[in-house]
Parts: C-alpha cells; sequence; structure tokens
C-alpha cells in the first residue's frame, strides 16, 4: 500500500465537531476517513476493519485513550496512533508516546496541521510495513533454508547407494547410514574429522586424494571397485569433484553402490561360458580327430576301417548338435516368458504321443511302456513345445538310465491345485551324493554304468527350468539299482464345475 | 621296429581313446589303455609301459594333474615320460605351458587336442628316444 492509495483513517474523538472538522479535513485530501465517538466504538471499528492511521482523544468516556493505545498495538502494531488532545502538556505526550503513539496534535489544531501530520504518519507507516515485509520475507528464506537442509539429509539419509562428502581439509563433513554400513565407517558420531579417522579402506582414500589434487579440470568422473573383508562385499564406487558456480573445487562426493550380488551373476556367467566352451570344445575336437586319421591314411586302404571311423565322428558332430539344441533350448527358457506361449495343454496326450515316438529307442532295449493316466486330467496352461521337450527329455532318461528288458511305468494324479506325472523307471538310480547335483549344468553321473550313456549333461537342466518357469516344481525318489522316479508337478486352473473332464 | 614300446593311452573320452589307440597300434606301439586316473595307477603297475599319454580332463578337473604328480613323486615310475593330451585350451580361460606350469604339472610335454596323427606319433618317439638317452 501506498500512500496516495487512499489510506484508511480512523477519529476517534467524543466531541463530535472535531470528529467532523477532521472528516472534512481529511476527505478533501482524498482518505477513507472512518468515525467513532468513543474508544469502545473506536476499537471495534479497529478489530473490524484495517486501518492504517488513527487519531484519538485521550480523554474520553468507557475506554480512555492510554488504553486504546495499549489495545490497538495489541491489535496491529504497525498502526499509527495520534494523540489528539486538550491537555497538551509534555507529560501526556510522552506518556502517550510511551504507550506507543506515533505523535500529538494539540487542540485547537488547523486542517493544515491536521493533515501534514497525518501525511507524515502514514509515511511511517508505510515504512514500517516495508520493514514488516522485509524481516518477514528473511524469516522465510531462512526456514526454507533450513528446511532444504534437513530435506537434503532426509534424502541422503534415505538412499539405498552410500553418500560421502569431504571438503578440500579432508573431512568428512556429508554422509549417510548406507556408507557407514558399507565401509565399516568408525565414529560418524562425531564430524568434521579428518577423513582416515573414520575409514580405514586406503584406496578409497587415494582415490578421494586423486579427485582433491587434480590440476585437470575436466576430471569430472572416477570409479574403482573396492573390495570389503567382512562381511565380503564388492563396492563400486564413483568419485566425482564438488565444485562452486565459478568452478572452483569444493571438496569430492562419492557414491558407492554395493556390486557385489552383479559380481556373482557375472561370475556364474563367466564359469558357465568356460563350461560350454570346453563342452563344445571336446566332441568337436573328436570329429577332427576321427577325420584327421581318415584323411592321413591311418587305415592304410581298409575302407571298412574308414567307414567305422567316419561313423564315429558322425555320432560325436550329432551329439554336438544336440548339445548345441539343449543350449538354445536353456538360452530360450531363460529368455523368459516373451519365447513361451501359454495354452491350455492336455498333458496326459502329450505324454502318450512322446512315449510312442520314443518306443522304438525303448524296443531295441526290450524296455516296456506302461501309461496309467487317468482319466480326465486337467489341461494345464502351459508352452506345448516346452511340455514336449520336458517330457521327452524324461522319458529318454527313463530309457537311457534302465536296465535292459526293464519297464517305464508313467502315472498320474491331480490335487486341489497340481497336475501330478510320475515317471518311473527301474534302471540303475542315482547315488546319494549325485542326487543334489543331477540338475547342474553339465552335471553327469560318471560311472561304470553311465560311461556308455550318451548325454549332454543338460537334460535336466532344462527340465527343472522348464518346471520352474511354469511354477510348478520336479521330484526325484531314487534307489540305486531300483530305478527313480522323476515327478512333476503343473499347476492348473480348476474348472467351476464339479467333476475334471479332459479338455481338447 | 625291434623294440616294441608299451604306450599306456588314459582319457575319458571313448573317441580319443580309440583314435589314438588306431593311430599308435598303426605305427607298431604296444597299447593299453584306461578311462580314469584310478585305472590308469593300477595299469602303470601291472604293466609297467614306456610311455603315457594322458588327458588333463578326467572326472575331476584336477585328475590330470594328481595323477602325474603320484608318477612323478614314485621311485619307480618317475622316468616314465608323460605326455599330456588336452582339450583344456584357451578359449576356455586356460593355458598351461611346459615353462610356466612344467616344474608342478611334471609332465614331459603337451599336446592339444585334436591331435596330426603325425604329430602324435612324433611326439611319442622323441619322447622315447630322450627316454633311452
Amino acid at each position: 500500500m501506498t500512500v496516495n492509495n487512499r489510506a484508511n483513517i480512523l477519529v476517534v474523538d467524543d466531541e463530535m465537531g472535531i470528529r467532523e472538522a477532521c472528516k472534512r479535513a481529511l476527505v478533501r485530501e482524498g482518505y477513507a476517513v472512518d468515525l467513532a465517538e468513543d474508544g469502545n466504538l473506536g476499537l471495534q471499528k479497529i478489530k473490524e476493519t484495517s486501518h492504517d492511521l488513527i487519531l484519538m482523544d485521550l480523554m474520553m468516556p468507557g475506554i480512555g485513550g492510554l488504553d486504546l493505545i495499549k489495545k490497538t498495538n495489541d491489535i496491529d502494531p504497525e498502526i499509527i496512533i495520534v494523540v489528539i488532545t486538550g491537555y497538551a502538556t509534555i507529560e501526556t505526550a510522552v506518556e502517550a508516546t510511551k504507550r506507543g503513539a506515533y505523535d500529538y496534535l494539540p487542540k485547537p489544531f488547523t486542517p493544515e496541521a491536521l493533515t501534514a501530520l497525518v501525511q507524515r504518519g502514514l509515511e511511517k507507516r508505510e515504512l514500517r510495513l516495508e520493514a514488516q515485509r522485509l524481516h518477514h520475507e528473511r524469516e522465510q528464506r531462512l526456514l526454507e533454508l533450513a528446511g532444504e537442509k534437513s530435506r537434503l539429509r532426509t534424502i541422503i539419509g534415505c538412499m539405498a547407494d552410500g553418500v560421502l562428502v569431504t571438503n578440500l581439509e579432508r573431512q568428512l563433513v556429508l554422509w549417510n547410514t548406507s556408507a557407514v554400513k558399507m565401509l565399516k565407517l568408525a565414529g560418524t558420531d562425531e564430524s568434521g574429522h579428518p577423513l582416515n579417522r573414520y575409514l580405514k579402506d586406503a584406496s578409497l582414500i587415494e582415490s578421494m586424494e586423486n579427485i582433491l589434487t587434480s590440476k585437470d579440470e575436466s576430471v569430472s568422473m572416477l570409479s574403482r571397485e573396492l573390495h570389503i573383508e567382512d562381511p565380503k562385499s564388492v563396492l563400486m564406487a564413483a568419485l566425482a569433484p564438488v565444485r562452486d558456480e565459478q568452478g572452483e573445487l569444493l571438496g569430492a562426493v562419492t557414491v558407492l553402490r554395493d556390486i557385489t550380488k552383479l559380481k556373482e551373476i557375472e561370475n556364474i556367467k563367466s564359469q558357465f561360458v568356460s563350461m560350454v566352451a570346453h563342452e563344445l570344445r571336446a566332441p568337436l575336437a573328436a570329429v577332427e580327430g576321427w577325420l584327421d586319421i581318415v584323411i592321413s591314411g591311418e587305415a592304410g586302404g581298409d575302407r571298412t576301417l574308414e567307414r567305422q571311423w567316419l561313423e564315429r565322428a558322425k555320432e560325436r558332430s550329432k551329439s554336438l548338435l544336440a548339445l548345441i539344441n539343449d543350449l538354445l533350448e536353456i538360452n530360450k527358457i531363460e529368455a523368459g516368458k516373451v519365447a513361451q506361449k501359454m495354452e491350455p495343454v492336455p498333458v496326459a496326450q502329450v505324454i502318450l504321443k512322446i512315449a510312442d515316438f520314443l518306443k522304438p529307442e525303448a524296443d531295441k532295449r526290450g524296455i516296456s511302456f506302461a501309461i496309467r493316466l487317468p482319466d480326465g486330467l486337467p489341461a494345464v496352461p502351459a508352452d506345448l513345445q516346452d511340455m514336449e521337450k520336458l517330457f521327452t527329455n524324461l522319458i529318454s532318461n527313463a530309457i537311457k538310465y534302465n536296465v535292459d528288458n526293464g519297464s517305464i511305468t508313467v502315472s498320474g494324479g491331480v490335487d486341489e491345485n497340481y497336475v501330478g506325472l510320475h515317471i518311473q523307471d527301474t534302471g540303475i538310480g542315482i547315488a546319494k551324493e549325485d542326487l543334489p547335483r543331477i540338475f547342474e549344468d553339465f552335471y553327469r553321473v560318471e560311472n561304470p554304468q553311465t560311461r556308455q550313456i550318451s548325454g549332454t549333461g543338460l537334460g535336466l537342466t532344462i527340465a527343472k527350468k522348464i518346471v520352474d518357469s511354469h511354477f510348478g516344481h520336479i521330484e526325484v525318489k531314487t534307489r540305486p539299482n531300483h530305478g527313480s522316479t522323476f515327478s512333476v508337478y503343473l499347476p492348473y486352473v480348476r474348472r467351476k464345475a464339479a467333476g475334471v473332464k479332459a479338455e481338447p | 621296429m625291434e623294440f616294441k614300446a608299451k604306450i599306456l593311452l588314459v582319457d575319458d573320452d571313448p573317441d580319443f581313446l580309440e583314435m589314438h589307440k588306431a593311430v599308435l597300434k598303426n605305427h607298431g606301439f604296444d597299447v593299453v589303455t584306461a578311462t580314469n586316473g584310478r585305472e590308469g595307477l593300477e595299469r602303470v603297475r601291472a604293466e609297467m609301459p614306456d610311455l603315457i599319454v594322458l588327458d588333463l580332463m578326467m572326472e575331476k578337473h584336477d585328475a590330470g594333474f594328481s595323477f602325474t604328480k603320484q608318477i612323478k613323486t614314485d621311485p619307480l615310475f618317475k622316468a616314465i615320460p608323460v605326455l599330456m593330451v588336452t582339450s583344456v585350451a584357451e578359449a576356455t580361460g586356460y593355458r598351461f605351458s611346459l615353462q610356466e606350469d612344467g616344474y608342478w604339472m611334471k609332465t614331459d610335454d603337451f599336446l592339444d587336442k585334436p591331435v596330426m596323427p603325425e604329430v602324435l606319433v612324433g611326439r611319442v618317439e622323441k619322447l622315447l628316444a630322450e627316454k633311452r638317452g
């Protein structure tokens, strides 16, 4: 509000003549003027509307002027109070100003004296309001600043990544609990000490030193792996210089991320790759070896011998192809649901089809099939190709690891949530020490009984991955030299109608 | 060749066993075979071969190493040359050489699978000649 902005003036006086005279003079100057004939009425008006300046008589019935000054100040301390008094003694004026009045106007007064004083009072009012506004603004700014700081601390405190900030004096100035945990920082309840008092990892201190002493302004980040003992973990530390707006170096900030799990996965992956490479190389080297001895004429012109060797080469290249197909299969399953086409699969029919397909192989060794699947096994939501692969692997194992003239029994059942399928053989079984490892990549039971059995070492790996990807589970019961039973449990969707009915 | 040297082949891969056996027999060697380290040691004791051709990766991955160690620390057998044939190649992340690993490995020579027939025969003959001094 400015002075020209039609200031609001209240005149409180019990003499109507004074009130009216003031009003006339002030309205002429363009002010809005309110009148009150005693202190109580005046106080009420002050409460009701905001006024810039009050002209008041000190001697009134009801509330006296001095009392009114105090009460007005309570409502708005910045209101300019001008005292009008017939007893214009120094004492009353001093008393009034002590209580918060701005100035006084002795009666009788001229309209010019009144307007001059009112003008001055309003200017003062303006100054006071401005000061108040500035003060308020500053308070607000400080409040925001404090809020900002605590907000920053709260956010950093909640971060899963560790954060450390050091200043140029290598003192630790900001950190969070994640950093404390990751680096086992000691004594962080006291801040401002040199970094090496909290931190034991020399390589991190050294990296921070590199950041802080680098003359090169283009150094914007440095990252390194930290290997922490006890508990063993691997951290990725990203360090960056902290610069002000002018590019002046202020310190260094370090962000730490726990990459232990990632490292483990990386290790497993590279182990797998190395294992795969070896598994691929062995059959290929054998193929090459057989071809070498044929080409170099080791058979000495014996065509039958040469043919035998070539057939051996063919066998191994076939096994290599099977291995590559299995690897692609694993890759497909691990690529996730994208490749899976979920549809209701009648597993009983799938098993019958596979058994039929593998029958010639079983017949060669006199192995008989007994398929005892109950009517009305519900269909399971599954990928048809996956189901075919799953039961091919399990039934083909039941043949391969069976004894001559043995048998294979396939049975099934259903409970509230799962369709269970059991493939039982009368084969060599699995030794206790091998059992925990049979689902591992490339793991093959090696003993005289299995020496002649070919396989990629991935059949059960694939079976398990397929079952897992269908939210089912696979179990094995086995007794060496008596046989094994592989049971697969696949979840199915229950129909509302009572009694199960096979779906097409 | 009047003297018919006896070679022991130890390899868990039946293809290499047969292939190397065919080649060596073809070149006038007497060949005995074993498919694992335990059987190999039995053969060494029973047959006292003149040379051993050994695949590194039998059963457990260090089976080849421990087999050689047993042969080379036994005063009765330590003179028998051991030719290590391996499919553990650079591609799988391992590399062995006589210079770097020879001392601990205690084998006499290395070859990568597959081995060309003439290379196998050449190495075997060379090692046997060295043994005879």
